[in-house]
């Protein structure tokens, strides 16, 4: 029996452990697991934060979702927005969400960024880096508007604007030429699109539309596929054939219902209390 | 003598093979039986040994710092409550699972969730230990 322990399990079997030390010392390549290629984005401005991230899942080298949804929810004026192994981000954030809200139960007031950030970078760390999430979480709560990013070995940072994911550069490319403090909603917002844009148009592993989150302290305004700069063109050949291609001869409706008659049960509607 | 250790440490694995070799440093078949993979791996599992004593590793910390700053008194009021606490009325079995919620109290996990509450269902316990329980019931 194991130590009967007032200690909680890890909650995962590691009884393959020893197998797969033993072939891995013999020469046998351990299976990786699969990162996405991402841009995300985060900023502040005059009256809270917008944060922005692509629209792409890939799997290897093929895309696996043309349009999945990377900003994901922590709490009402709380987002995170998550890059690295996609199963790992949603898991992680919806964990964190559920923890924030049994937190703001017991402690009845308004959730705070830090707290969330704290979850999230205790959680990262126990796990060595081995859960692949870089997150961008960002929010609004009494203290005011506040940024991190949180990196897969749970090292935080606190700034004005972040980007993170394998598009990062071309973002921050964009960030730090056009940032300036005190930037009014619609400066933040063009700023974002044109960070993700460059992101999707210059990294293979982000693509297809631009979501953008926009923070105050009173509202929370998700803008889902705000931009879509690559939508699909009209096919030039149409499969369909052009009305008037054949001339028909002849046509017969027939009505599949020869009689109809309306037979009212006994008793009609009422309850049977017999 | 008081650790204030936050990360658990790395222990050395409990079986190599100079435990079991003979004369010729190798081995030995013939005296301890056929080669087993335990005892063959050079590298320890990190991962597992860091997230199984995480908790333990946490915990003792606390209970250390509490002794640091109030005395002697406090790590052991908070052991005794948990010993109380902590005697599990399976009742036959643990088919409805056992939850100890006074425990969680104590320990501070009552108002959290962790993965182990979400991928529940391995460590559900022996079912051999059914007829060790009743007899050990039906003994008292």
């Amino acid at each position: 029996m194991s130590k009967a322990s007032v200690y909680s399990s890890p909650g995962f079997d590691f009884s393959n452990l020893v197998r797969n030390n033993f072939l891995h010392e013999k020469g046998l390549p351990l299976p990786k697991a699969t990162s996405t290629g991402t841009t995300i984005v985060g900023c502040v401005y005059k009256d809270g934060i917008v944060l922005g991230a692509d629209t792409r899942a890939t799997e290897g080298d093929i895309v696996a979702d043309k349009n999945c949804e990377k900003i994901h929810y922590i709490t009402e004026s709380i987002r995170c927005c998550g890059a690295g192994t996609a199963a790992d981000t949603e898991f992680t954030t919806a964990l964190i969400s559920s923890n924030m809200e049994l937190h703001t139960l017991q402690s009845g007031r308004k959730p705070r960024v830090v707290t969330a950030m704290t979850m999230l970078k205790q959680m990262l760390f126990r796990y060595q880096g081995h859960v692949g999430a870089a997150l961008v979480l960002g929010g609004v709560d009494a203290t005011g508007p506040h940024l991190f990013t949180i990196h897969p070995h749970g090292s935080t940072d606190k700034l004005p604007y972040v980007t993170m994911g394998s598009g990062s550069l071309a973002a921050m490319a964009v960030f730090e030429s056009g940032w300036q403090p005190n930037m009014d909603r619609d400066q933040a917002l063009n700023l974002v699109k044109a960070a993700i844009a460059a992101g999707i148009f210059n990294d293979l592993g982000s693509g297809s539309n631009v979501d953008a989150c926009v923070i105050t302290a009173s509202s929370t305004e998700m803008l889902r596929n705000v931009e879509m700069p690559n939508v699909r063109v009209q096919k030039e050949r149409d499969y369909k054939f052009r009305r008037g291609t054949t001339a028909w001869k002849k046509e017969e409706v027939r009505s599949l219902i020869t009689e109809e008659s309306v037979t009212l049960l006994t008793g009609g509607d009422e309850m049977d209390t017999s | 003598m008081s650790s204030l250790r936050l990360v658990p440490a790395n222990t050395t694995k409990a079986a190599s093979v100079q435990d079991t070799k003979g004369s010729f440093g190798l081995h030995d078949t013939l005296q301890y039986g056929p080669r087993g993979l335990a005892v063959e791996i050079k590298s320890q599992g990190s991962l597992k040994d860091r997230l199984e004593n995480w908790e333990e590793t946490q915990d003792n910390l606390k209970l250390n710092l509490q002794r640091n700053v109030h005395g002697m008194h406090l790590p052991m009021r908070v052991l005794m409550e948990r010993k109380l606490v902590a005697t599990q009325p399976n009742f036959m079995g643990s088919l409805m699972g056992t939850s100890n919620v006074h425990l969680d109290v104590l320990m501070g996990r009552d108002e959290t969730i962790e993965p182990a509450d979400v991928f529940l269902g391995m460590d559900s316990g022996h079912p051999v230990d059914v007829r060790k329980e009743f007899e050990r019931r039906y003994n008292l």
